[in-house]
Parts: C-alpha cells; structure tokens; sequence
C-alpha cells in the first residue's frame, strides 16, 4: 500500500513538498492566527510575512529589519558598534540555525513554497510537452554567470540597502528592499486569495520600481519554469544565505571518489539546477553551492552507491542500478515523463 | 542575463530620479511606529491611548488624552504585570516581563465613584515571544473590548475590512450589547456583539480627500477608538479600545500597473518556451 502511494523518492519529496506548501501559505488554519511566532521567525525558506495565513516567517525579512531599523539606526544614533546592536542578529542566525541544523539545504529542496511552485509548473510544462530548457553551454549558456547573481542579491539587497537605509543614507523605501522585489511575496499572498501584494504602489519611484521588478520577476518566474527548471532557485539570495552554512549542518549529498564516476552525466540532466560539478567533481566539490538537496542526482544515478544523501554518518538514500532502471521507466533524467506504449498500458 | 542587468538597471535609474523629489527625512510622528492610533484628540470624547516611537524595543512612551488617571498598567504576554506613573499626561513604559515578548495590553483606569472608565491599547514591542492568545484570554478589568484576534506583523486595521471585536464582563461574553465605533477622519458606527459576545467591526471607507503624515509612499493612517458601556450594581463601566487603521490597499495602489509588469514578464519568459535549437548535452546511456 505504502509503496504504491510512495514508489520512489521523488514522490516522497513531492508529498513533503505539497504538506509543507500548506503550512507555510495557510498554517495558521490549523494551528491558530498567530502561529508564525509558534513556529519560527527565522525559516530557512520563503514563507512570507506578508502572507497572513502563513505557519512561519522567512529569515530574510527579519534579517533585513534588524540591519535597518536596529544596527543601522543605532549606529546613526550613537555613531558607533555595540554588541547589544549586533546581538538582535545573532539571536536571528541562532534562531535559523536551529531549523537549518536539522535538514540543511533540503529547505530549499523539501520546504520552499516558491521552489514548489516552480515544480509543479514545470510539471504542467512537462505534461504539454514543451521541451527543458537547460542553463549550460550549447543552450542559455555556462552556469558560471548567473551563479554571482544570488550573492550579489544577498549582499546589496538583503545586507547592505538595509543598513544605508538605517544609516539615513539610502531612502526609507529602501529598508527591506529584498522582500519588496521577492516573488514569493506575491505568490503566496495570492494563493491565499489576496491579490495586494500584486498592486504597485504610486507613493514614489523605488517602490514602483520595486514593486514591478517582483512583478517583473513572478511573471517571467511562471512562464519561465514551465521550460526551465527552478528559474528563480538560480538568483535566490535566500539559497546563498544558506550555501553559507551548508558545510555546518549535518544534511549533505555525499560524493565520494569512484574510478567509474564522470562518463555518463546524467546525475547533471536530472539535477534541476544544472549543476556540473555532480559528474565532474567529487567529495566536497561535489556538493555545490546551487545544490538543493533535492535528490535528484542521487536517483538518477546507475553506479551502485557512488551519489548519497546523508545525515551525519547515517545514509539516507544511496544510488543504485536497479532502483535507477525503475526510476527512468516513466520519467526520463531531465522530467521529461516517458509516453505510455500500448505494452504498458495493458500491463 | 544581459537582459536582466539592463532592465534592473533602468528601474533602479528610474526609480532613483522619481525618489529625489520627496526624499526627506521619515518624521517621528506619533504613528510613525506604534498602532497605537493617531495623535490627535478631538474628535472623541473617549480616552485615548498614543503609543510614540520607542528608543529601542522594551521601552516606549505613552501619552494619555481624555482621563485623569495617574498610572498605566502593561501587561506582558507571559502574564506578567507593571505599573508606571503618568507625568504631563506622558509615561515611559517597559516591557512586562523578563520573558518578554511582542504583544503587550497597555490599559489606564480612572476610578470616581460610581462611574469606571477603562482606556486600553495594544502596543507591539517587535520582541520574539510567545503568541498573544493568553495575553486576549486574561481578564484585565471589569468591562473589557478585546481583539479577536490582534493583526499579526505586517497587517493592520483598514478601512472597508472587517475585524472580529470581544466584549466582556468580569471574563463572560457580554451579548447584545453596544459598541460605538469613531474615528478620527469623522466617521460614527454603531455594532452590536451577537450570542458569543462578538462584534464584527466594518471600519468605515473614510480615507476621501484625507492628507496626513504619509511617508514615502506608505498608506495614510488615521485613529480609531471602539467603546461600549455598561451598568451593574450601581456602577457605570465605561470601556474603550484605540487603535489605527489605515487607507484601503487600492488607494495610492496600482492593481493594473502591477499586471502589466506581471504580464510583461510573462512575455518576457515565452522565448524559453522554443525548443532549443541544438541539444550541447549528450546524454549517454550507461
């Protein structure tokens, strides 16, 4: 029964992903109106606090507040840095880092409602047969370029606009400039049916501008993920934030040296992030800054034990052939899902 | 990506030569930080509660309209309890407990006789800590107007939105009983709480015409105060609760402009809808 409902583990992964989609845009229908101060206020994911039906609020927003209204206005007050300025901040990463410890990236990969979003368009994208798009040489072009945007995003637009704004030298439009152009603000406010976040504000220029580069930004992400595989997972500055810490928790994809690993590449076709280095490279290497822990690799690999996902020292999935051969029956490595042949079909 | 680049780089210069006309310093108004309603009096003759901006997050100052009480009661999340003197009708208030937390009820008492009139107000501190739900569900004076529920972070009380409001006496739903609704852009309501003793509060579309301290293109907010009496055993509870709203998420908003970016963007992402001319990866069977 159990292994009908969950076959293989991306249908595991795509279950976790839908529980938690409901409880970061409507968790507060079970738990109570004020249960993202329950859960916590610092998410290793995308869950809005705009959204005000949410289970928990992302670590972004809070990030932003305390460089803002916190470090940044006291350091304009008093002119200098005390630790009881930077302390609201390290109370935040203490707080993050608790959820962070337990799955590490799988946020990203397993929590993140914006990151399921995307899926589940590139599956209706799949569904009507329209082709994967892939960032690599040959079709949009090398990882490697759009791989600093994420980290430009996190350091000027979660890190430092913040801290001008505090410090009265940027405008006060620009405190939490981040969540201003996040397309996850406006996708999950309108799945809760409040479409607010979708208005432009008039008031001045840098909100207007702000407003419609997220507008800008949701649209494209939309239509873009019906071909493209995770579009905004590439720039997230929220997969930066974490990429920081990957390396401290204990939840890690695990690629050890084996002499027959590097020829077939197709633990790369099935990563939706298109990151090379999975073939190419191993040990830490391997386990790049754009990975998600989604699993993807691990499942479409053939080799026998070569791609783990692992917790500490305790294996919880490990590739093999026959597990490979199952999985690639109906889908293909890169989503594409294998058209029903009259054999099956009887079968 | 080059695309990217150039179309954030003309928001930026658009946005920036649209923000040098109205950049100015944010002022400390009265409700630049607190919900704690607006800072004018007069258009009530209910007490009111204004909560200013705080130096930091356990301590802010509160000023009194309309009572001659002398002290101010904060009572923390965590059921903790603090009094604090009222000097020129102002009083520096702190947080209610070690534990702390973000919401607090701020409430005054002015006792003569037979009359009691209670002035009461939510006042969000920005701490982490526990959520209000026993802070609401603790019985503060006899007569009580209670939230159900508070806005939570990023929301407020706006016009045209309905708000769900308790009355009580000594800790029991008081049914069919009146409640008075006035703000500060002039508007008189009147609701009735049903059998759970609930009322459900319209705050009036009253925003018309309006002009006040909005800054860099954040939404107007005017004061509101909800009150309600009451008679029991010779003594008349007068009890009042003051807040801000703010102007409907339409005003100064622009649904439409936000779908044509929504859509330009859109139309932007369909060329990765054509298949790719030439396939760089070749995936080998293994």
């Amino acid at each position: 029964m159990l292994k009908s409902w969950i076959p293989n583990l991306g249908r595991l992964r795509l279950i976790v992903q839908l529980l938690m989609l409901f409880l970061c845009v409507y968790g507060s229908i079970f738990v109570g109106n004020y249960m993202a101060d329950k859960l916590s206020r610092a998410l290793p994911a995308l869950s809005c606090a705009y959204d005000q039906m949410n289970g928990g609020y992302c670590v972004l927003i809070r990030a932003q507040h305390t460089l803002h209204h916190q470090i940044g206005m006291a350091i304009a007050r008093a002119g200098e840095v005390t630790f009881s300025m930077v302390l609201p901040l390290l109370f935040i990463l203490g707080s993050f880092f608790a959820f962070f410890f337990v799955l590490g990236k799988a946020f990203c990969g397993w929590v993140c409602p914006l990151g399921t979003l995307q899926e589940l368009a590139g599956r209706i994208g799949r569904r009507f047969g329209i082709g994967v798009r892939r960032v690599e040489p040959g079709d949009l072009g090398p990882v490697s370029r759009v791989r600093p945007v994420k980290w430009l995003i996190l350091v000027g637009l979660v890190f430092l606009l913040p801290l001008l704004t505090g410090l009265g030298v940027t405008p006060h439009t620009l405190g939490n400039p981040y969540c201003d152009v996040c397309p996850a603000r406006i996708a999950t406010t309108l799945l809760t049916g409040n479409a607010d976040q979708l208005a432009l504000s008039l008031g001045d220029g840098w909100s207007f501008g702000l407003g419609a580069a997220a507008n800008w930004l949701i649209g494209f992400v939309l239509v873009g993920a019906l071909a493209l595989r995770l579009p905004f997972c590439r720039i997230c500055p929220l997969l930066a934030f974490n990429a920081i810490f990957q390396r401290l928790s204990p939840a890690r994809l695990v690629k050890p040296s084996r002499a027959s690993c590097g020829s077939c590449r197709v633990c790369t076709t099935a990563c939706p992030m298109d990151i090379p280095e999975i073939s190419q490279a191993e040990g830490k290497k391997a386990y790049n800054e754009d990975c998600t822990l989604c699993g993807r690799c691990a499942e479409y690999c053939p080799q026998d034990g070569v791609i783990r996902i692992q917790w500490a020292n305790m294996a919880l999935f490990r590739s093999s052939r026959e597990y490979y051969k199952a999985r690639a029956r109906n889908e293909l490595p890169d989503g594409t899902i294998k058209p029903v042949t009259k054999g099956q079909s009887d079968v | 990506m080059r695309f990217l680049l150039i179309f954030a780089l003309l928001l930026g210069a658009a946005g920036s030569l649209w923000a040098q006309h109205d950049e100015h310093q944010r002022p400390d108004g009265e409700r630049g930080s607190g919900r704690g309603g607006g800072g004018r009096g007069g258009w009530t003759s209910q007490p009111l509660l204004f909560l200013e901006r705080g130096d930091d997050r356990t301590s802010t100052t509160l000023r009194m309209r309309g009572s001659e009480a002398s002290s101010v009661t904060v009572f923390g999340p965590a059921g903790g309890q603090r009094e604090f003197q009222f000097v020129d009708g102002r009083a520096k208030i702190e947080v209610a407990d070690a534990e702390t937390g973000n919401y607090h009820w701020v409430q005054v008492r002015d006792e003569k006789e037979q009359h009691v009139g209670i002035a009461t107000t939510v006042w969000y501190s920005s701490l982490s800590g526990p959520s209000p739900s026993r802070l609401l569900e603790t019985e503060h004076s006899e007569l009580e107007i209670v939230p159900a529920p508070l806005p939570r972070e990023h929301a407020n009380y706006r016009e045209s939105e309905k708000w769900r409001f308790a009355v009580r006496y000594k800790g029991q739903p008081l049914s069919g009983q009146r409640l008075l609704l006035e703000t500060e852009n002039s508007s008189r309501s009147t609701f009735v709480t049903d059998a759970q003793g609930v009322a459900t509060v319209l705050f009036p579309r009253d925003f018309d015409g309006k002009s006040g301290d909005s800054s860099h293109g954040a939404r107007l907010r005017a004061g509101f105060v909800l009150s309600t009496e009451y008679l029991s055993d010779g003594r008349h509870f007068v009890t009042a609760f003051n807040a801000s709203y703010g102007e409907d998420a339409d005003r100064k908003h622009s649904l439409g402009w936000g779908a044509v970016f929504g859509v330009f963007g859109m139309l932007s992402a369909l060329p990765l809808l054509r298949r790719r001319k030439r396939i760089a990866s070749k995936e080998q069977s293994c």
